[in-house]
This record gives structure tokens, C-alpha cells and sequence, in this order.
């Protein structure tokens, strides 16, 4: 019996991958559902998820309200359903510009010179090195809470781990043949960033953005949950948490409605990324033949 | 020794204790002659010149006398004697006194005495105290001999009686002890003669006092008071629920559920209470210096929503901010919800896109009158921003000791724990509280020349006019919104009579077991 691992010979698609990954899959459909919730929200919700009708506070479950009502008399299913935009949306985009600015500078640092990449690695350095939530906190107390100090706070926190990444795999690929053969022919660094090194350190990059987002949800639905990330009246999953805690007894099923979309949003993001990262990391394709 | 159980062994054994614990005095027995009482804040500055209500006042009331002291606010805010066997006005203007014999100072500092009174009124007249204003009529205190003196105001002030003496700056300190430590003190009491002493004190946990060996007035039913801190109302009924204390103060939101499930052994308290709410608007913000900006604000509220929303219906909308239990009380606000009116008035202004930061406290309360006045005033086409904001940094908002931000804040939701003499309600909106606790930078010579009246005026329907007139100009200046004299909700043991304020707060010493 062999024991050589040998690389899988067939190609598979990241698609093709997910499909054979109960996992991944299971992620992809719940990250899709959660999507669409988002993007067609005014479509999906019943009710405007600000409206406040006082005289129906924490009313039931029922046919009319499916999730019941909250303290101020607001459907809380519209507001779940408009919670989905608001933590992809601070989510995707967050996570989305950190990846860009982290990707830029881990370029910079790993293929530009050795003085600029000393500067950017202290500066990485120095920013992991703060406590991520007492971070967050000074910062809110200086700027106020809202929507847009979440953004800062969550990419200011997240760009140094992208962009020590991307430096790793620009540091790697430099040694590689084809990169040595470009500089050979004169290929000017503009150009060998771009069409050599972009697509390679792409890939690794999008996985860990993927299994990021979770992240980034928990921390937007905590610092609402604390009064400190998005402002009412929108909708977060952290403040609806918030609500029904301070409501426990009156509405319980407040905090299970708004707890079951974040705890499904978190799976499905670390299910879907785990999923991709098995599609498309190399070395995990490496199998032992039977 | 054989130790046998059975099924009807357990039973039996259970039922007696069942039994036993149903005896009052048995269940007392078993967890002590502690009496366990939650506060929603924990202690700042304990030396009645600086101190900050709540906790801060409570502690004194227990380790240390003022002459006199109220009762029950149940039972119409009696006035009895306290540190003082002989408390009587000579005239209108003069007060004598002799202190109780036998009150003793800890730490050696030897017998209270009518000098200790003169130096601890005193001290506050006339000071940077926040309670100087309490002193604002007195002259002088003159001392007679040891236990004896008389108090001299400036001019005929009966309220003196109220606002003064029996709370907040009217507790005896030790002049001795009090100068031994500089002339102030924060968490530690330099000197304490009354039934209780403070014991510890675990920061953000819990304060405990023991009795007095040394107190030879009347013996409290407690021996111990445990004062357990827990900012959260949620967290504090289900502490009580799981027998914690034996007295908390519960969310307005609660009262409705806990009605329906009393837990057992517990009583439900609802009443009303002397805080009363309102929201700021700061007329020196650059946003809200034209008055017709800010009546759009008073035209939009709509008060019906908030009571019944934030406050489930159990109190009314208040015209002002006096007690309306008092003689002296407007009946009615001026303005009335018009949004129509409210857009005309910006119209009128030129004022569209109007953006203004509401700062709220973090309570589950506040955030819901927050949200119902930012509901209310979108109507009218004004968008509010609610700043959340931590107890610490909102209560330096109006202070200008901390800045040039009183000037810009906007509109802040407050609330005050207030009195049943109205003019100690009506003082914070004084000229002179600019900057204090005039958030809405409400500047009147009118209404100072009033409340100097009113402090002396004898005649109550000529009181009552100065008042009224006082909120009519309160609300005409566009800096203020009354909304309500909050409802008080409180869970006690059923064993357990509390004694509970006129202001909210409570006096452990009276607590009585039943």
C-alpha cells in the first residue's frame, strides 16, 4: 500500500468543490438566504421596521406579526429582515475595504524596499498589538457611536492581519521562477505586481475576508448590543438583542428571534469559508490514494 | 446508629420545613437580621457637602443625624425629630434646637455638639457646594451651649425646614474629624455617630454597615445593612427573584409582568414619585437659537405616545416641574402636539434638513422615550440622533467646568429626583445654574426675580401663581419639554416594610420587619 500523498489530478472548480462539501454547501445556501434578505429587505419585510405603534407593544406571535412585536410596538420580523442589510452591510463592506487598503500595503511592503517594508511591518505590529475591543471603545468615545465609527473601528482593526498576509505570499512568489524570469526581461514592477503577484495572492486572500465576515458580525451586533455601534432606530441584530434582553420577561422570544439570524449568519460565513478554503487551498487537495 | 429514608420520611421532613419557613420571624432567623437593599449606582462622595444623591445620600443617613428627618412619603413626608430632642421656630426667622444627649462620634472624637451643627451648615452657605442653595437663607448658626443652638436665617423662609435639614447637606458631620482631613472627604467618613457604621465597602459591589454599638436613640430592626449595587433593573429583578435582596426598584417596564407574576413572598410597590423627566433644548446651541426652531420641537413631541410607550400609562404628562401632588402645581402646558404648526414654525424659520443629537442615558427607559421623540419629531421633518451616553460623560454635559460643550449640546433627556417644596425643584433653572445644571441655558431675570419671591411668599395661591408663572416661562422659552413625574415601581419582601422618600431614595434605619 502506497502512503506518497500525490495532489488530487483532477481540477476542480471552486464550485464544483462546494457541491461535494455538505459543509460548504450548507454555508453557501445560508449565506445566499441571508443575501437576498438583505438586498430585497423593503420587498421581504412586512412592516417598516422603524414604524413604533405603542398601543401593540410585545404583542404575540401571530398571523400578523409573525415574530411578535417589540417594546415600541415594531414587527420584529421586518426589523431581523433589515437587521440582515445592516450587518452584511457593515460586514461586507468593512471587511471589503480592509481587504483592498490590506492588500494594497501587503504589496507594498512584501515586494517594494526593504526600508518601507520595515515601516509598514512596525506599523502592523503596533496596531495588532491593541486590545481589539478596548480599542474599539476608545475610539467610539472619541468619534461617538454610529454606523460609520464601526466601519473605521472594524477596518482600522483588520487591515494589518490582510496585510501581513498578503506581505508573506508577495515575500514567497518573489523567490519564484516566473517573477526572477519577468525581472530578467526588464518587466516594470507595476506590471509584475499586477498581472503576476495580484492573482496569486488573491486567492488566500478572499478565504481568510470570507471567514473574516462572521467576525465582523459578532463585533457589529456586541458593540450595538452595548449602545456603542449602530444608532437607533435602525435595525441591528445586536440592538433587537439588546431590546429583548431588557425585555426578557415581557417578550422572551425577542432574544431568540434576533439570536437565531446572527447565530445562522456566523455558521454560514465560517461554513462557506472553510468550504472555500478546502476548494482552493493546494495544499488541503492533497490526498492519499486508496 | 441506623439512618433510614423513605419516601414518607422526605415528605414529613419537608413539610416541617416548609412550616417553619412559613413563620416570618423563623424565615428572619434564618438569614439573619440583615436587611439587603439594591441601589442602582455605587457611591461617589459621601461628605453631605458634595454628595450626589442615591447611594451617596443613603449611606450618610444611616452613620450619621440631622435634626430633623421626614418619613414615609406614603404616609405624607412627615417631619419628625432626629439628631435633635428639641427642635422648635422661635419666629420666623430663627429655629432653636438642643441635640439628642448621648450621640457619640466614633474614633474618639467625643459627644455631637451644636457646634458640629453650626460648622456643617455653614460650611455649604455660601459655597461651591451643590446644595448651597439649600443654605441660601441662612445667616448663621449661634451656639447656645454643647447640645444647643439656634439657627438665624436672613429673612422668613419656612421651606428652610424642607429643603434644608432633614437630607442631603443637613447631615452632621464631625468638625473635628472633618478639618483633620482637609475640610472635605470622598469614600471615607472621617468620624460617624448615627445607628449605623459603615463596615466595607467593594467598589461597584456592595456596601455594608453595621449597628452602632455606641447609639442610644432608637433601635433599628436591622442590625446589618447590605447595599448590593446592580446598575441593571433586569439583572436586579432576577437577583431578587432568586432571594438576593430583600428590596429593589424595578423597571416601569416590569410592572405590568410582574403584576401577573408576583413572585412568591414578594410585594409589588407602584406610586408615583417625586423625579420628574423632562427633555432639554438648549437655547445657546447655534441650531436652536431661534425660538421658532424650538417650538417646532415642543409642537412635535407627542407626549401620549412616550407615556404610554416608555412609561406603560402609569403616570400622566406633567405641566412642569413641580409636584402635582403639591398645591403649588400648574395644571396645564401651554403648547400642545401640532405638527402641522411644528413644520410652518421651521418653514417660517427657514430651517430644512434639521439634524439635532439627542443624549440619552443607557437605561432601557430613556432609550425608549429617545426613540418615541426621534418617531415624533421625524413626523415633523427633524432627524434626531440618539447618543447613547455612560452615566460618567453624561453628567459632565452641562458643566462648564468640563468645557465649552454646555454651549453646543442640543437636546439631552433628563430627569431629576425632586422635592415636595417647589421651589428646591424650580432652583436648577436659575441664571445662575447655567453651566450647573441649567442645560437649556434658559436665562431669565424674570424668573429669578419670581423664584426669589416665591421662596418667601407665605400665601399659597400667591405662591402657586409665582410658580405657575415660573413653568409658563420655562415653556415659553422653547428650552424645555415636561413629560412626566416617572412612575415608581419597587419589589420588597412581604415581611418588610420599607420606608421609601420623597425623592425615591430610601431610609434603611426606618425599615421595619413585620
Amino acid at each position: 500500500m502506497s502512503t506518497v500523498a500525490e495532489i488530487n489530478p483532477r481540477r476542480r472548480t471552486a464550485l464544483a468543490a462546494l457541491r461535494r462539501d455538505p459543509m460548504g454547501l450548507l454555508g453557501a445556501i445560508l449565506v445566499a438566504g441571508f443575501v437576498t434578505m438583505a438586498i430585497f429587505a423593503p420587498l421581504l419585510a412586512p412592516y417598516d421596521p422603524i414604524k413604533i405603534d405603542v398601543a401593540h407593544k410585545f404583542a404575540p406571535a401571530d398571523f400578523a406579526h409573525w415574530a411578535g412585536t417589540d417594546q415600541l410596538g415594531r414587527d420584529i420580523l421586518s426589523r431581523i429582515i433589515w437587521g440582515a442589510r445592516t450587518a452584511l452591510g457593515i460586514a461586507l463592506t468593512a471587511t471589503g475595504l480592509a481587504g483592498v487598503i490590506g492588500l494594497l500595503l501587503g504589496l507594498v511592503a512584501g515586494y517594494g524596499p526593504r526600508w518601507l517594508d520595515g515601516i509598514l511591518v512596525l506599523l502592523f505590529d503596533s496596531v495588532s498589538s491593541l486590545p481589539m475591543v478596548m480599542f474599539a471603545l476608545a475610539v467610539i468615545t472619541v468619534l461617538g457611536p454610529g454606523t460609520s465609527t464601526l466601519l473605521l473601528v472594524i477596518i482600522i482593526i483588520s487591515i494589518p492581519g490582510y496585510a501581513r498576509l498578503i506581505r508573506a505570499q508577495t515575500l514567497t512568489l518573489q523567490q519564484a521562477d516566473f517573477i526572477q524570469a519577468e525581472r530578467t526581461i526588464g518587466a516594470s514592477p507595476a506590471r509584475i505586481i499586477l498581472r503576476h503577484l495580484l492573482p496569486n495572492v488573491v486567492g488566500p486572500l478572499v478565504i481568510v475576508l470570507s471567514m473574516d465576515v462572521p467576525v465582523v458580525i459578532m463585533l457589529e451586533a456586541g458593540l450595538s448590543y452595548l449602545n456603542l455601534g449602530v444608532r437607533p432606530p435602525t435595525p441591528s441584530w445586536g440592538n433587537i438583542l439588546y431590546d429583548g434582553y431588557t425585555s426578557l420577561r415581557q417578550a422572551p422570544g425577542m432574544v431568540i428571534a434576533a439570536g437565531l439570524p446572527l447565530v445562522l449568519a456566523t455558521l454560514g460565513f465560517t461554513f462557506l469559508g472553510e468550504g472555500l478554503r478546502d476548494a482552493l487551498d493546494p495544499k488541503l487537495q492533497l490526498r492519499v490514494p486508496k | 446508629m441506623d439512618w433510614n429514608t423513605d419516601r414518607r420520611g422526605l415528605l414529613k421532613a419537608a413539610g416541617a420545613l416548609a412550616g417553619l419557613m412559613t413563620v416570618p420571624n423563623i424565615a428572619w432567623a434564618v438569614e439573619g437580621d440583615t436587611l439587603r437593599v439594591r441601589v442602582d449606582g455605587d457611591l461617589q462622595v459621601l461628605d453631605p457637602w458634595g454628595n450626589l444623591g442615591g447611594i451617596d445620600e443613603m449611606i450618610p443617613r444611616c452613620t450619621t443625624v440631622a435634626l430633623i428627618r421626614f418619613g414615609d412619603t406614603r404616609e405624607g413626608n412627615p417631619l419628625f425629630n432626629w439628631g435633635a430632642e428639641k427642635y422648635e421656630w422661635t419666629d420666623d426667622k430663627t429655629i432653636a434646637f438642643t441635640l439628642r444627649e448621648g450621640l457619640v462620634w466614633n474614633k474618639g472624637f467625643g459627644p455631637v455638639t451644636a457646634d458640629d451643627v453650626k460648622y456643617s451648615f455653614e460650611r455649604i452657605a455660601n459655597s461651591d457646594s451643590p446644595w448651597a442653595y439649600q443654605f441660601e437663607k441662612l445667616d448663621h448658626v449661634e451656639v447656645v451651649d454643647a447640645r444647643s443652638g439656634i439657627i438665624h436665617l436672613k429673612e422668613a423662609f419656612r421651606p428652610f425646614e424642607i429643603i434644608a435639614l432633614p437630607y442631603y447637606g443637613g447631615h452632621i458631620v464631625c468638625k473635628a474629624a472633618v478639618e483633620a482631613v482637609g475640610g472635605k472627604y470622598t469614600t471615607e467618613i472621617p468620624a460617624e455617630c448615627g445607628p449605623f457604621l459603615m463596615e466595607s465597602w467593594e467598589q461597584g459591589q456592595k456596601a455594608t454597615l453595621v449597628a452602632n454599638p455606641d447609639w442610644t436613640g432608637p433601635k433599628p430592626d436591622f442590625s446589618k445593612i447590605e447595599i448590593y449595587i446592580v446598575v441593571d433593573d433586569q439583572a436586579a429583578q432576577l437577583a431578587y427573584e432568586a432571594d438576593a435582596f430583600d428590596y429593589t426598584r424595578l423597571a416601569v417596564s416590569a410592572s405590568k409582568q410582574v403584576k401577573e407574576n408576583l413572585p412568591a413572598g414578594a410585594t409589588l410597590l407602584e406610586m408615583a414619585s417625586s423625579r420628574y423627566a423632562w427633555l432639554t433644548i438648549n437655547i445657546a446651541s447655534p441650531q436652536l437659537q431661534d425660538i421658532r426652531v424650538r417650538q417646532a420641537i415642543q409642537y412635535a413631541y407627542d407626549g401620549d405616545a412616550v407615556l404610554l410607550g416608555a412609561y406603560d400609562g402609569l403616570t400622566g404628562r406633567s405641566a412642569g416641574v413641580v409636584l402635582p401632588s403639591t398645591p403649588y402645581a400648574r395644571e396645564k402646558n401651554l403648547i400642545d402636539r401640532d405638527v402641522e404648526k411644528a413644520k410652518a414654525l421651521l418653514a417660517e424659520a427657514g430651517v430644512s434638513d434639521l439634524t439635532l443629537t439627542l443624549n440619552v442615558q443607557t437605561d432601557s427607559t430613556s432609550q425608549a422615550v429617545a426613540q418615541i421623540i426621534q418617531a415624533s419629531m421625524a413626523e415633523a421633518g427633524i432627524t434626531i440622533e440618539i447618543a447613547p451616553t455612560e452615566d460618567a460623560a453624561y453628567w459632565v454635559l452641562g458643566d462648564k467646568t468640563q468645557g465649552d460643550g454646555y454651549k453646543t449640546i442640543e437636546l439631552v433627556l433628563m430627569s431629576f429626583a425632586g422635592g415636595i417644596e417647589p421651589t428646591e425643584n424650580l432652583v436648577w433653572f436659575r441664571p445662575d445654574q447655567i453651566g450647573a445644571w441649567n442645560w437649556s441655558s434658559f436665562d431669565s431675570p424674570e424668573y429669578e426675580e419670581l423664584y426669589q419671591k416665591a421662596q418667601i411668599e407665605t400665601d399659597t395661591a400667591k405662591r402657586k401663581e409665582l410658580c405657575n408663572r415660573m413653568e409658563d416661562l420655562m415653556e415659553q422659552s422653547g428650552g424645555f419639554i415636561f413629560i412626566c413625574f416617572e412612575p415608581f415601581v419597587a419589589l420588597h419582601d412581604d415581611n418588610l416594610k420599607p420606608v421609601i422618600l420623597s425623592d425615591g431614595y430610601l431610609d434603611p434605619v426606618m425599615f421595619k420587619k413585620l
